[in-house]
């Protein structure tokens, strides 16, 4: 169910301080050079022009460190959750896109308690993207720069004004509050819509086909001496799945305080050597190889069969965060040249 | 409070200095990000960057000052201790004259905290022994650029690498140690540059060179000279360069002929042909840069050893222009700013000499107090002094001299030798043991500050949480302390102390915090509060004139292999680990990628010893024995064994060599003597159960 | 919000009854929960220590009405060392059980062999006391069990109970010791001890991975179908519920899908 608007550029100000009243509102702002996602004080600080900010939402649902529960006087378990109810402003529509196989993974099967919360008392406010970045390549996904479901509440630039498209009830419900603000879409509003997707579509510097990378590592035509060249460049720094709004790893460690036991979830990456860690330091993964292979594997080959979608929307946060520059679009635009040369 | 915070900062682990965002969620530190704008890390970090936010808020953080009494640590406030300091420092002084206390300041702390320690040092206690971990790591190359250009720190700037033609390393293994410089490098080799290691190991960097030379520990001088010999033969030297800025090149000449390249293979065990088309790669391109760390260092001949770099540089004219000079990779994040802030025993800030009068004067006016004219005593001097009973009170800021010192056994005895030690840290460490008071410090998430990186750009660090517990920042207790002791320090934040700093020290003297905010910090020399800062040096002119041919000779390492410990061992840094290991080994993800100490061996001599991969072998040098792991690997070249030393239980620090360079008594870290014997765990089984592979399985 | 969740990654609180060294290093615990838990031979728990950590132990018992489970520990790194320190009446915080159990209705009408080494034994322990009280509906059982030294066999009294009540029961050491005069060797050696119809048997196997694939390697030989050739696999493990992704190997996590796999899932999923 998707029910649309206008929201004239005037409003925006207006509407995003009354969203602030309600809950703590998040939003790219920009700050000493960068633009990053925070709490938004001034209103005049939000800024629109950097598609796929570092590092992704996915902090806002599973940040990179979380307390789970404290334990006092070795019996008494004290469960610790967030409970606030967020807003956050700005989002790109990859972004949403993840959400969707993040939601599958966190919510079934065993449900995770504080992603559930989280996800359910956090509001995504989504903008088209019509000036992606030249890392980006959702497009060859069908995972952005617009979506046409699976947002909560979409925002599209037509200039002077933005086509509103809220996603499902809740959202209908939050639009409906400050209904005074939004007009009824015209005819030539959808049509403006469709023109800013036509001419962002037609901005995208990279296509990338997954499927077609997929296939080809399936028929067994990539050798061990290709990821070998890949992997010689690994920093081991796991950034690319610690800025990955797909990768859900972690770690749970336990701080010993004078006053209880904090037990932590941290963000991990399978890229270390220790983290297959078993007793006696057997390291099953030991070989960097295994580790780059098992995460471009499991991206490319195993999400899609266990979740019905590649690990990747094409943000392209990899791209910016690789110091050795073999995030997933390089690597598959290289085996896309080696296919080309077979 | 604000539920999403998110403020910019610097790394508090390496010299590559990288920008990074600190993510604050109601007051409590929740993760780390890049920053995407940040000229040397551009959107990246290391996997130590990456995990900064952790040991912040370890359950291990000093929380409170502590008196020892009666061999126990006890709790008191803030005053108490100071007091306690404040009063048994004046007591030592008086007692047996400033120069029985010495100080050691830290290349963790801000700018400003070293600038104020020195000021403690000098213009409260009046002394000069006031010195930090520089000493042990690139005090080489304060002494040996300085005294050639009348700079030590890297001449260009990290963005500039990508634009260089030939990349030329020695002793740095710059990918797992500077891992940003060394995604600049893998981009310059991307874009064709040309990559020359120089180094014993086979490090990471070196699987992308184009050539690399495995030279003998100990004999970098050799090597150089050989290049240099080579250039001057084939008339590759820049005659314009040398003659118009620089001098002594005659003397020098006479020297590099001694030099032959027959010789210098024997010494080395590099081929002339390999020597040679270094030579002429590195002399016939003009933007060539030079990169070392500690690897040419820590050695003896450390001074001799950055010398005949420089010499290289200036010999080919590769100084003075982007992406074309000469560069010091510094370890710890803010060495350089505790260099330039002189926390050194011979310079005040600025490298302004202390025998310099009218330096001095300059300082004493300032400062309104006389200051001390003999420089003081060095890191390794003190612990000699102490070790003689000459020094009785030793204040160590964020500093770990029982991990990090050569000849562990023997600074042991001197700090229990010591009247009063005291530790002022974030973490309780090897050396709290025999602490006196223990005073505790803000980690760098709670203060404010300025750091300065390896490519001198002067950074501001921004304060995310408030201290913890009951922890100050480093100034705060600076300045109570001295206030105590009878000198005022009154700054209302660091902005006011980085005033007094830009007043004193040309180089900083447009370094103000409010300029440092709207960029990502600012490069020295940046002497007035318009100037832009430098992104390169010696541009047009050498820094101090004319640069120096300073002449050098070849001396092996101070203790060569024999028949009773017949490999060389060399020491460093690993990727997950850090330094002594205080932050790093308390933060879950680099503990658990490398949690055991291990010796690396080349497959063929572990085979003579008959070691096997991961089983126990002890290591014993003339001065102490560990036991370690072993790990075979061809990483490392026959007849040279490594060994990481952040381990406080297997401390490599333990075997090795406290043999000092003259000039700058560096320590000989990188090479000693050693033998290894396997230890045989009696519950070994013995391996008779053939490895079936399942590959087998699959074909049937 | 007032819906409360049931976290999984709390633990639940169960007292330490009874604690039983069955070796130097390898210990026995037997712990009471407060409420009833159901599981079955394969499955295992993430048993907790606070301040310590969190591991997976498989359960050494039966399903019971007493609300009792035993664990077999071995002491092997930082979070068991800690619980070997625990005293009876300590409490242990266990969540579980996790994991697909062994399909023991493939036992059912056939042979039943089981393939122990080490401390793989744990696990398997409740297969051999579910096979003695479903006597009738199977034909035969047999266990090879093998381990480094005599001294480091454990479950002996059971291996002693199993042996009379009509087990098949065949020991073999790595490194005998005095007045050992059993078999020594790899339980691989010992196939032929095992008095089975390879071909229309079901075989549980558990052990040190190298023990496992030669295992495998042979049955598979001697004609075993290899969806009957089930092992349990091991892993790194810190949320037991398919979250974490330590366990994660080639294609399967091994805390959902397993830890207990046909041979035909290990071959076709790449996870040995
Ligand atoms: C499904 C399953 C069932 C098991 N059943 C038993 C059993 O019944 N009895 C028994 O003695 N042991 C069992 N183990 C092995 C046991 O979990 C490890 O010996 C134990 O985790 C070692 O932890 P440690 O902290 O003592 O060792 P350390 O080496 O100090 O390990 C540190 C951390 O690494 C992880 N880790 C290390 N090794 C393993 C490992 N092998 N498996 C999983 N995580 C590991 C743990 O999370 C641990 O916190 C089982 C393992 C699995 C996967
Ligand atoms: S793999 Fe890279 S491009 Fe793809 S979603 Fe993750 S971070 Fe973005
Ligand atoms: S970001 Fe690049 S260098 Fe870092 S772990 Fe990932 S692949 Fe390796
Ligand atoms: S490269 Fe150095 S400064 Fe940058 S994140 Fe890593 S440790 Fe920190
Ligand atoms: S143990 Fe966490 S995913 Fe399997």
């Amino acid at each position: 169910m998707t029910k649309e608007w206008i929201l004239p550029k005037g409003h925006l100000s207006y509407w995003l301080r009354q969203l602030r009243n309600t809950a703590s509102l998040i939003a790219p702002l920009r700050v000493d050079g960068d633009i990053v996602f925070k709490s938004l004080e001034n209103i005049h600080e939000v800024s629109l022009d950097n598609p796929a900010l570092l590092p992704s939402p996915k902090e806002f649902l599973f940040p990179q460190q979380e307390s789970l529960f404290w334990v006092e006087d070795g019996t008494k378990v004290r469960q610790l959750y967030n409970n606030e109810k967020r807003f956050v402003f700005g989002v790109r529509s990859c972004d949403i896109s993840a959400l969707r196989l993040l939601d599958r993974f966190y919510l079934e099967g065993y449900e995770d308690p504080y992603y559930s919360l989280r996800r359910k008392n956090t509001v995504f406010i989504s903008i088209v993207c019509n000036n992606p970045d030249p890392t980006c390549f959702c497009i060859g996904l069908g995972t952005g720069p617009y979506l046409e479901k699976g947002f909560d509440i979409q925002l599209t630039d037509l200039g002077d004004r933005y086509f509103v498209q809220a996603g499902n009830t809740k959202a209908i419900r939050i639009i409906r509050q400050w209904k005074f603000l939004f007009n009824k879409p015209k005819r030539v509003d959808y049509e403006d819509q469709y023109e800013v997707f036509l001419s962002s579509k037609a901005r995208f510097q990279k296509r990338i086909s997954l499927e077609n990378v997929r296939e080809y590592i399936l028929a067994g035509k990539v050798k061990d001496s290709f990821w070998g060249s890949v992997t010689e460049r690994c920093f081991e720094c796991g950034g690319c799945v610690y800025e990955c709004p797909l990768c859900t790893c972690f770690t749970v460690t336990d701080r010993v305080y004078s006053f209880g036991i904090d037990r932590v979830r941290l963000w991990d990456t399978c890229l270390f050597k220790g983290f297959t860690r078993m007793a006696g330091g057997i390291l099953p993964n030991e070989k960097k190889i295994l580790r780059t292979k098992r995460w471009y594997y499991h991206k490319l080959i195993h999400y899609p069969d266990v979740l019905g979608g590649f690990g990747c929307v094409g943000c392209g946060r990899c791209t910016v965060t690789c110091p050795g520059k073999i995030d997933m679009a390089t690597i598959a635009i290289k085996l896309r040249d080696l296919q080309d040369n077979d | 409070m604000i539920a999403m915070d998110k403020i910019l900062t610097v790394c508090p682990y390496c010299g590559c200095g990288c920008g990074l965002y600190l993510h604050v969620d109601r007051g409590r530190l929740v993760g780390v990000s890049p920053s995407k704008s940040h000229p040397v890390n551009r959107g990246s970090l290391c996997v130590k960057g990456w995990n900064a936010h952790e040991f912040v808020i370890h359950p291990d953080r000093l929380l409170s000052p502590m008196i020892k009494d009666k061999g126990e640590f006890r709790e008191c406030t803030w005053d108490i201790a100071l007091d306690y300091v404040a009063h048994r420092l004046m007591e030592i002084r008086d007692r047996h004259g400033p120069d029985s206390i010495g100080i050691l300041s830290s290349a963790k702390c801000t700018n400003e905290e070293n600038y104020l320690m020195m000021k403690f040092a000098r213009a409260v206690v009046g002394t000069n022994n006031i010195d930090h971990c520089a000493r042990l790591c690139h005090s080489s190359t304060v002494g040996g650029l300085a005294a050639a250009f009348g700079s030590g720190a890297m001449t260009n700037s990290i963005s500039e690498i990508r634009d260089a033609k030939v990349l030329f390393v020695i002793g740095s293994n710059t990918t797992e140690q500077h891992p940003m410089i060394g995604m600049h490098m893998l981009d310059a080799v991307d874009r064709g540059a040309i990559l020359i290691v120089a180094d014993p190991r086979r490090p990471q960097i070196a699987e992308f060179a184009h050539i690399h030379l495995r030279h003998k520990p100990g004999t970098d001088v050799a090597l150089l000279m050989g290049i240099m010999h080579i250039i001057v033969n084939e008339g590759l030297v820049d005659i314009d360069f040398v003659r118009r800025r620089t001098e002594n090149f005659d003397t020098f000449e006479r020297i590099l002929r001694d030099f032959h390249p027959h010789a210098v293979e024997r010494i080395t065990g590099v081929g002339i042909e390999e020597i040679r088309r270094v030579a002429r790669i590195y002399a016939m391109e003009k933007r060539s840069m030079l990169f070392y760390a500690m690897g040419i260092t820590q050695h003896i001949t450390g001074v001799d050893n950055v010398r005949a770099c420089a010499n290289l540089v200036m010999l080919t004219g590769h100084i003075g222009l982007p992406s074309s000079g000469i560069n010091p990779l510094r370890g710890q994040n803010n060495v350089q700013g505790a260099c330039d802030m002189g926390a050194l025993p011979n310079v005040y800030s600025g490298y302004q000499t202390v025998t310099n009068p009218r330096a001095r004067r300059k300082f004493e006016r300032a400062w309104k107090r006389k200051l001390p004219l003999k420089p003081g005593l060095t890191v390794v001097e003190m612990t000699e002094a102490a070790y003689e009973g000459r020094l009785k009170a030793l204040y160590i800021m964020g500093e770990n001299p029982l991990l990090s010192d050569p000849d562990l056994n023997h600074v042991n005895e001197a700090m229990k030798r010591l009247d009063l030690l005291i530790v002022q840290d974030i973490f309780p460490n090897e050396t709290m043991q025999y602490a006196h008071v223990v005073l505790p410090a803000c980690s760098f998430a709670e203060k404010d500050g300025t750091f300065t990186n390896t490519e001198r750009r002067v950074q501001l660090l921004r304060k995310a949480i408030e201290p913890l517990g009951n922890s100050r920042p480093d100034w705060e207790i600076i300045t109570e302390l001295s206030r105590r002791m009878g000198y005022d320090m009154k700054y209302r934040g660091t902005y006011e102390i980085m005033e007094e700093i830009a007043l004193l020290t040309p180089s900083y003297g447009g370094m103000l915090h409010h300029r440092l905010r709207e960029v990502h910090g600012l490069q020295w020399p940046c002497p007035d509060v318009a100037h832009p800062g430098t992104p390169f040096l010696h541009r047009k002119k050498i820094a101090k004139g004319l640069g120096t041919f300073i002449t050098v000779e070849f001396k092996p390492p101070a203790e060569l292999p024999d028949d009773e410990y017949p490999f060389i061992l060399t020491t460093g840094r690993i990727y997950f680990h850090y330094h002594t290991g205080t932050m790093c080994r308390r933060t879950s993800v680099l503990e658990r990628e490398e949690p055991e100490c291990y010796v690396e061996i080349n497959p063929d001599d572990a085979e003579v010893l008959h070691i096997k991969d991961k089983s126990q072998v002890r290591v014993s040098s003339r001065r102490g024995s560990i036991t370690v792991f072993a790990r075979v690997t061809d990483r490392t070249p026959q007849g040279v064994v490594f060994i990481p030393f952040h381990y406080s239980e297997a401390a490599a620090n333990l075997l090795t060599n406290a043999a000092l360079d003259p000039t700058v008594k560096i320590p000989e870290y990188k090479v000693c003597a050693v033998k290894v014997e396997p230890l045989i765990k009696e519950d070994r089984r013995p391996r008779s159960i053939k490895i079936v592979d399942l590959e087998d399985l699959r074909i049937t | 919000m007032t819906k409360t969740y049931r976290n999984i990654y709390i633990p639940e609180r169960t007292e330490i009854k009874e604690k039983l060294y069955l070796t130097g290093d390898v210990c026995l615990f037997r712990v009471e929960s407060e409420r009833p838990f159901e599981y079955n031979p394969g499955q295992f728990f993430m048993v907790s220590l606070w301040g310590a950590g969190e591991v997976p132990i498989s359960v050494a018992s039966l399903s019971n009405k007493r609300r009792e489970i035993e664990f077999c520990i071995r002491r092997a790194g930082k979070v068991t060392s800690a619980i070997h320190e625990l005293q009876e009446g300590n409490f242990l915080w266990i969540r579980g059980p996790y994991g697909k159990a062994f399909p023991l209705e493939y036992a059912i009408g056939r042979d039943v062999l089981i393939v122990g080494g080490g401390i793989g034994l744990a696990p398997l322990r409740p297969v051999l006391q579910w096979g003695l009280q479903n006597k009738n509906s199977i034909k035969k059982i047999s266990l090879l069990y093998g381990a480094r030294t005599p001294e480091d066999i454990i479950f002996k009294e059971d291996l002693q109970e199993w042996a009379e009540k009509g087990i098949n029961v065949v020991l073999t050491v790595d490194r005998p010791g005095d007045g050992w005069d059993g078999n020594i060797g790899l339980v691989t050696t010992l196939w032929h001890k095992a008095e089975i119809d390879f071909k229309d048997a079901v075989s549980f196997i558990c052990g040190p991975e190298v023990m496992i694939k030669a295992a495998i390697k042979d049955l598979f030989f001697f004609g075993m179908p290899e969806e009957r050739i089930i092992t349990t696999l091991e892993a790194h493990m810190k949320c037991g519920v398919g979250k974490c992704g330590h366990c994660y190997n080639g294609e399967k996590y091994i805390c959902t899908d397993g830890p207990v796999f046909t041979y035909k899932e290990i071959k076709e999923f790449n996870l040995l």
